[in-house]
């Protein structure tokens, strides 16, 4: 087996999803997201820096260097002292740089929120949130509260698990089929671009129990009723401008693989699935579009169909003539290829890793949890949601100055009896 | 609380327009609180570009290295009693301007770069003029074809982007019949007197060309008659 041995060497190789987050980073782009809590008390930046320090030795692969070798880029485990914790800025999700001093992973604070950035290539959102919660209990317990290790909190005191490093899609890519979708081009969703370091940053809060019942008696889950609101005001979009032939809007949503093939690792293992309706076959009323986008991901979120698309995807990455091409080519085709056609098959993206849910012993000390996607080649907004409790937020980020996406979306659930509350970290 | 009179969703108690229609808050009750601290830092704070002077250096010691040896080996081998190792350098100066300058001159305008590499090769029509000691025909006939060529360039960078399709088209047109003419004036000129043949021929076509496509631009309904015979 590779990866132990690679294990053994202190080194270990990049997953599929990694690869390509790895490729297609660069000067405009890198794949960064963020998560944060908003606590009940203000954050004591002295005790938040202990606790990242007990924790991170717990999560081996959050702590690493990016190393580039000939055919593959690799990670190493970083040595240096820290991450620290650094006061939070106002332009986030800042593009990461393979040099020798950056991190892959960041900490930042700012009154009652803690914030942690993590590059795409190192996990998905799944690990990242159980490193993250896990680090705000080991911070409550640095205030002197008593957490229990329930609900996904790890025991920093164990060692650390190989088997939560695991290149799961490697296991998993054992299909008889190598299945290939197409995917035509989609509405480009772009407005005018913003300097490149300016992230412009809407976020906006629902109740769970009142956007569940809505989304019930549309007959959907909250993830595809959500999903079906932003095709809409996409749509709305596209028609304001006038186009003479109309693209289908496409929504890239990334499918967490864990509970369709068991595995323990924190790694990337997410596929997107991608709802689309095409607006030159008719317009189609907001019920309609719930009903496609729920019938879509019951459709295709298969286990048989998705194990086809890892196993595609894994012989890519293992083949070998591929794999002997050395690393400043093959950048240079996936980037090109990604600028080229990555965006091109999704208007934009939309993801929700879903319920956080803590040990009720910590519920008390977190008001409310939030997400923000990173950067974009393309100047357009991207589309998050996370729960906390009975808190739904949604967050709209991109370097685009149009607010008319995030604006239709939020009045369409207005519209729909829900009380939004906005925030926004633009500055007029 | 307030509330955007517009959207109808709440707002910060601080935000003085609503972040999603920038409607003004405008509640006599409940005036904007410009007390309380924002909910995101205000500080902003970028991180190192990417430092591209690893990929400068390597790149210019390239063609140091490669002008260095030909001059080394045009010195060894004098007899073939021409410089050629000027037109070497010469040429590896402009590959320098052309690809060192754009990583070490990030900021600047695109269209400043693109001035820069026709100066480099207004620079190396010189080299190689005194290399082979020809120096009529740089300044009759080179220079000013470089001249022509520089102008249409420069201006096509500039305007292009900003227009339609249809545009577009029309300018690369006239672009090309105004170069043609112009490339002409010089070849003719440098050889004796101006008679002007092929190039009115292009002219012509070019014009035949344009012609319908400005018709198409400014007449809205002629458009829209355009687009519904052809189906686009
Ligand atoms: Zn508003």
């Amino acid at each position: 087996m590779v990866r132990r041995r690679g294990q053994d060497k202190g080194w270990f190789q990049l997953d599929n999803a990694a690869m390509m987050y790895s490729a297609i980073q660069s000067g405009t782009y890198s794949a960064v997201y963020r998560f944060s809590a908003v606590m009940a008390r203000e954050v004591d930046p002295q005790a938040l820096q202990r606790a990242i320090d007990r924790t991170m030795p717990r999560f081996p692969g959050f702590h690493v260097k990016i190393r580039k070798g000939v055919f593959w880029y690799y990670f190493e485990p970083d040595d240096t002292p820290g991450p620290y914790l650094q006061p939070d800025i106002q332009n986030p999700c800042q593009p990461v740089y393979f040099q020798n001093k950056d991190q892959l992973i960041r900490f930042f604070y700012y009154r009652h929120r803690i914030s942690m950035e993590v590059f795409h290539a190192l996990a998905d959102g799944g690990g990242a949130l159980v490193l993250f919660k896990t680090l705000l209990a080991v911070y409550l317990r640095e205030l002197g509260e008593e957490i229990p290790n329930q609900e996904g909190i790890l025991d920093v005191d164990e060692a650390p698990d190989p088997q939560e490093w695991e290149d799961a899609y490697a296991r998993y890519a054992r299909s008889r089929v190598r299945l290939r979708k197409s995917e035509p081009r989609a509405y480009p969703c772009t407005g005018t671009p913003e300097p490149f370091y300016t992230l412009n940053v809407t976020m906006g809060f629902v109740s769970v129990q009142a956007l569940r019942q809505v989304a019930k008696s549309h007959g959907a889950s909250i993830t595809e009723y959500l999903a079906a609101v932003l095709i809409q005001s996409i749509l709305a979009r596209q028609r304001r401008e006038g186009r003479r032939r109309e693209l289908p809007v496409a929504l890239a949503i990334p499918i967490n693989l864990r509970p369709y093939f068991p595995t323990r690792t924190m790694r990337n293992f997410i596929l997107t699935v991608r709802p689309s309706i095409d607006p030159e076959l008719g317009d189609y009323t907001l019920e309609e579009i719930i009903s496609q986008v729920h019938h879509h991901m019951r459709l295709h979120i298969t286990r048989q169909e998705m194990q086809g698309v890892i196993t595609r995807n894994v012989f890519f990455q293992n083949f070998l003539p591929l794999q002997l091409v050395p690393v400043p080519v093959k950048n240079f085709v996936v980037d090109t290829a990604y600028r080229l056609a990555g965006n091109r098959p999704y208007s934009t993206t939309y993801t929700n890793p879903g319920a956080f849910r803590v040990p009720e012993q910590m519920a008390p000390h977190i008001q409310h949890m939030e997400v923000v996607l990173g950067q974009s080649y393309t100047p357009r907004v991207n589309c998050a949601s996370i729960s906390y409790g009975d808190v739904m937020e949604i967050t709209f980020a991109g370097t685009v100055k149009e607010t008319d996406v995030e604006r239709d979306f939020f009045r369409t659930l207005v519209q729909d009896g829900l009380h939004v509350k906005v925030t926004s970290n633009r500055r007029e | 609380m307030s509330y955007c009179v517009n959207c109808g969703v709440e707002l910060d108690k601080d935000a003085a327009r609503c972040p999603l229609c920038q409607t003004p808050v405008v509640n006599p009750v409940c005036p904007v609180d410009t007390t309380i601290p924002p909910n995101f830092p205000v500080e902003r704070r970028e991180v190192e570009p990417v430092n591209r002077r690893e990929a400068a250096v390597l790149l210019s010691a390239v063609y140091g290295v490669v002008s260095l040896c030909c001059v080394v080996l045009n010195l060894l081998f004098w007899w073939r009693g021409m410089p050629w190792s000027a037109i070497v350098a010469g040429a590896c100066a402009m590959l320098w301007v052309w690809t060192v300058l754009p990583l070490l001159l990030r900021s600047v305008h695109s269209i400043f770069l693109v001035g820069l590499d026709l100066l480099a090769v207004a620079g190396f029509l010189w080299v190689i003029s005194m290399a082979v000691d020809g120096g009529s025909w740089l300044g009759r006939l080179a220079l000013p074809i470089w001249w022509g060529c520089s102008v249409v360039l420069l201006f096509l960078w500039y305007i292009l982007p900003l227009r339609s399709i249809l545009s577009r088209c029309m300018l690369v047109l006239g672009s090309c019949v105004v170069l043609m003419l112009w490339l002409e004036l010089c070849i003719d000129l440098f050889l004796g007197g101006y008679q002007p043949m092929w190039s009115l021929v292009v002219a012509v076509v070019g014009v035949t060309l344009m012609a319908p496509l400005l018709i198409i631009r400014y007449r809205p309904d002629l458009r829209r008659e355009v687009r519904r015979r052809f189906h686009f």
